[in-house]
């Protein structure tokens, strides 16, 4: 395996060399990030062709001794080949994207997405505690100057200190954690300290241990309570960092927790996995339903966006929290469906801003007739959301729903999933609705997201050349979302890749024994009618709410109602040092959950 | 929220954060544990297979080297970042604003603060390009290095010397080595793949365990995180110095 090695250092050559020729070379250079872009997609698909043998590279060639191991090995598993090919292909949506849409374009900008995403790559195929977490910051670092890339106003650099605030407490958080764990455990490969752990007894170290990584990773996440950052930044960060932010970012964090989980913290926690369960699948539920909530009271389209996001990571965690290989299949596959629709999302917001300088629903209502074509994408895009079948998010949906059922008291699962994705779908038609037909009553107002923002919003001023690129982007990322649920052999590729995921033991023998060992698969259907019901009662529900939201029926709420929506959009003021404070206290709240529960 | 409900909720989280973490210390193994197996064999590999006598730099540029590439790139987001937020909020014709305000800075800076200067640059530069150059022999390295060789340029700054540079050419000469050094690593990693087995392994002779070449390519990497940290450092410390002169003009 001399690949997988290749995929993080080809971007990392490529990005370096263009810093180096950025003061000589202006012209064409662009063309070389997308040409890296497209060779690591293409390496990330050999190596996710080759990792059926568990391929596990070792670097300077130090193979572990005697069970322990020296260096640092890449082990991605089917899982994290994936979901690294996925980060590619969106890198490389995102660079073309950018060449059309960032107006004052420097080499630099390239380079940056490029270490990005070579962290981002980097992250998904670590297999080392530590390295993961050096990845991990190098994702944060170049992620906060590219969401602060369009400086010249005010706003991007707020949401971008925000963002580097916030995110740089869950780092300290999470190397907390590492150490206590490297404390407990003597080893810093994955596999090692699962195998380290697990005869051992559930201790306060080990328990804490797992509570700050999942706090660390759940910020990046954007998990309630951790996910107040991720609108102010997505906010005012350019489209293209954006569609890596929203398709990638939030899910690497949710991978990296559950390939902790299932490597290193699963043989010693897996007798309280009912425990476990509950806590995540709370955290869970709460990010969906606020995610959904918070998205239905945005105007600001990139906003909205922004928690539809939250949303999804919420159910994806659900999905994840089941702690079961049918629930890590059902969520590697809606990832990437919804992951395509978002950045499909992205891009059509971002040409209607460039044609008509604003981003809110109210400043743009009915403005965009004249695209109504876009309007319809934008239409499908929202419907694919509520998993309108056959699309790659019904599939995953239904697939997750499947995993609900299967595990006793968690029927009420699909219910929650159908009303958080009608929120979010029926919120999003909505703004549709307004901003390309001009239907319905005005947008109400939105004290976070005035006409001022728009002044000063960062793509402003079209850029002269031709948009047709982004429309074949749009269009091409979309037909994919709803193409990717019909993939022949999705449905059994996943239930393998998600076995090899969760098989702890058969992980911990390929990487410190070079041992292959079966795995169990799980047995996954294609959707059932209830599969189908559950997605037409989102389709339903989607309509509704839009309709509803048209129809101007949210105006006459009782005070309550109101004061509970004021209080909810002053939680997401925008004032780091509150944000700080709630991740503080998110952090001890998990930290003691996890403790009652685990001990 | 108001400050006083902010501090209270800080406090609280903060305070039940450092009980459980106190707790959870209790429960590792006492610091006269024996070595964890990892821990020795990287220390034995490092000595008897890497030839090198500073074990940390035989961990840190060889059995983990992948970390050290991908702390050097955080730093060279960092530089990138810091001149990119910065330089795009700044116009042109502010620059020359700042060498002036330099200037004038300049004639203030007593005669001896700037003969000290002058003075400690050079064995300074000297001392940073030694512990580079032993990395592999003695504590430091690239980064330690790196560091000491960027101060020289903090003295200078100190000694009032004109910082805020009139024009682009200095900082682009910076930018390009910092960019270079810092492929440089990458492309010793690709060597890996290429000349040897797996990606980052060591490619030239190792030496004699003890002598100024020996390593390998710990003594390259070495060199190259040197080059770069310094130039890393000398940009952000650069950009931000300039930024402060127009601050104060």
């Amino acid at each position: 395996m001399v690949l997988a090695p290749l995929v993080v250092l080809v971007p990392i050559l490529a990005a370096t060399l263009l810093a180096a020729a950025s003061p000589f070379a202006q012209r064409g250079a662009g063309l070389v990030a997308v040409a890296a872009a497209l060779g690591a997609a293409v390496l990330t698909a050999l190596v996710l062709g080759s990792s059926g043998e568990r391929g596990v590279t070792w670097f300077s060639g130090w193979h572990p001794r005697g069970g322990a191991a020296i260096g640092i090995d890449f082990a991605p598993g089917r899982i994290g080949a994936g979901l690294a090919l996925f980060v590619a292909v969106l890198a490389v949506v995102a660079l073309i994207a950018a060449s059309r849409l960032i107006t004052v374009k420097s080499l630099a900008f390239d380079a940056l997405v490029l270490i990005f995403v070579a962290a981002m790559l980097g992250f998904a195929y670590s297999g080392d505690l530590f390295n993961l977490f050096v990845f991990f910051e190098l994702m944060s670092v170049t992620a906060y100057v590219l969401v602060g890339y369009e400086v010249g106003q005010r706003v991007s650099l707020e949401g971008s200190l925000t963002f580097a605030i916030t995110n740089s407490v869950g780092s300290f958080l999470l190397l907390f954690g590492i150490g206590l764990l490297y404390g407990s455990s003597g080893a810093l490969n994955l596999a090692q300290i699962g195998r380290a752990l697990e005869h051992g007894p559930v201790d306060t170290a080990v328990v804490v241990a797992f509570a700050l990584i999942a706090s660390g990773l759940l910020v990046k996440a954007a998990v309630v309570p951790f996910h107040l950052w991720t609108a102010d930044a997505y906010a005012v960060a350019p489209t293209p960092v954006c569609i890596l932010l929203a398709g990638a970012f939030s899910e690497l964090g949710l991978f990296g927790l559950f390939r902790i989980y299932w490597t290193a913290f699963h043989g010693v926690l897996g007798p309280d996995d009912d425990a476990l369960r509950v806590v995540l699948v709370t955290a869970g539920c709460l990010t969906g339903v606020l995610g959904a909530v918070m998205c239905a009271l945005q105007h600001h389209l990139k906003r909205m966006l922004a928690f539809a996001t939250i949303a999804q990571v919420g159910l994806f965690l659900l999905g994840l929290a089941l702690l079961t290989a049918d629930g890590v299949a059902g969520a590697a596959v809606w990832v990437v469906g919804d992951g395509l629709v978002k950045a499909a999302l992205f891009v059509i917001v971002a040409i209607v801003q460039h044609r008509y300088d604003r981003v809110t629903e109210g400043a743009l209502h009915g403005r965009a007739r004249g695209l109504w074509p876009l309007g319809l994408l934008f239409a499908l895009g929202a419907l694919t959301i509520a998993s309108l079948p056959p699309t790659g998010s019904f599939l995953g949906r239904s697939l997750v729903e499947d995993a609900a059922l299967k595990e006793p008291g968690y029927a009420w699962v699909p219910a929650l999933m159908a009303l958080v994705t009608a929120l979010v779908a029926g919120t999003l038609l909505r703004a549709g609705a307004r901003v390309f037909a001009g239907w319905g009553a005005p947008a109400g107002d939105d004290p976070l997201a005035t006409d001022d923002d728009d002044e000063t919003e960062d793509e402003r001023g079209a850029p002269p050349r031709s948009r047709f690129i982004l429309w074949a982007l749009a269009t091409v990322l979309l037909a994919a979302a709803v193409g990717w649920g019909v993939v022949p052999g999705l449905i059994e590729a996943a239930g393998r890749a998600a076995g090899e995921f969760t098989g702890t033991q058969a992980y911990a023998a390929a990487v410190l024994d070079g041992a292959h060992r079966a795995i169990a698969v799980p047995e996954l259907k294609s959707p059932s009618a209830t599969g189908y019901l559950y997605a037409a009662a989102s389709v339903a529900g989607a309509l509704a709410v839009a309709g509803a939201g048209l129809a101007g029926v949210g105006g006459r709420m009782p005070r309550g109602v109101i004061a509970a929506r004021e209080r909810l959009r002053g939680l997401h003021n925008g004032h780091p040092t509150d944000y700080v404070a709630w991740l503080a206290a998110g952090a001890a709240v998990l930290c003691g959950c996890l403790a009652l529960v685990l001990q | 929220m108001s400050g006083r409900a902010r501090l209270a909720m800080v406090a609280l989280a903060g305070v039940a954060l450092a009980v459980v973490l106190v707790v959870a210390v209790i429960d590792l193994p006492r610091p006269d544990a024996p070595p964890p197996r990892s821990a020795k064999l990287s220390t034995s590999v490092a000595l008897h297979e890497r030839h090198v006598t500073n074990i940390v730099a035989g961990i840190t540029f060889d059995l983990r080297g992948l970390d050290t590439l991908g702390e050097e790139l955080i730093l060279f987001a960092a530089a990138v970042g810091v001149s990119v937020l910065l330089r795009a909020q700044r116009e042109d014709s502010t620059m020359q604003d700042a060498a002036d305000a330099a200037e004038q800075r300049r004639a203030q800076v007593p005669a001896s603060a700037r003969a000290l200067g002058a003075a400690l640059a050079g064995p300074i530069i000297v001392f940073g390009a030694y512990i580079v150059a032993h990395g592999q022999l003695t504590p430091g390295g690239g980064f330690q290095g790196g560091v000491i060789l960027a101060a020289a340029l903090l003295l200078v700054y100190v000694a009032g010397q004109v910082l805020a540079l009139p024009t682009d050419s200095p900082v682009d000469l910076v930018e390009v080595t910092e960019a270079l050094a810092a492929a440089a690593y990458g492309l010793v990693a690709v060597g890996g793949l290429i000349f040897a087995s797996a990606a980052m392994t060591n490619f030239v002779a190792l030496g004699v365990t003890g002598h100024l070449l020996s390593g390998g390519t710990i003594l390259i990497l070495e060199v190259a995180v040197g080059i770069e940290v310094a130039s890393a450092l000398t940009l952000i410390l650069a950009e931000l110095l300039d930024q402060a002169l127009l601050r104060s003009t």
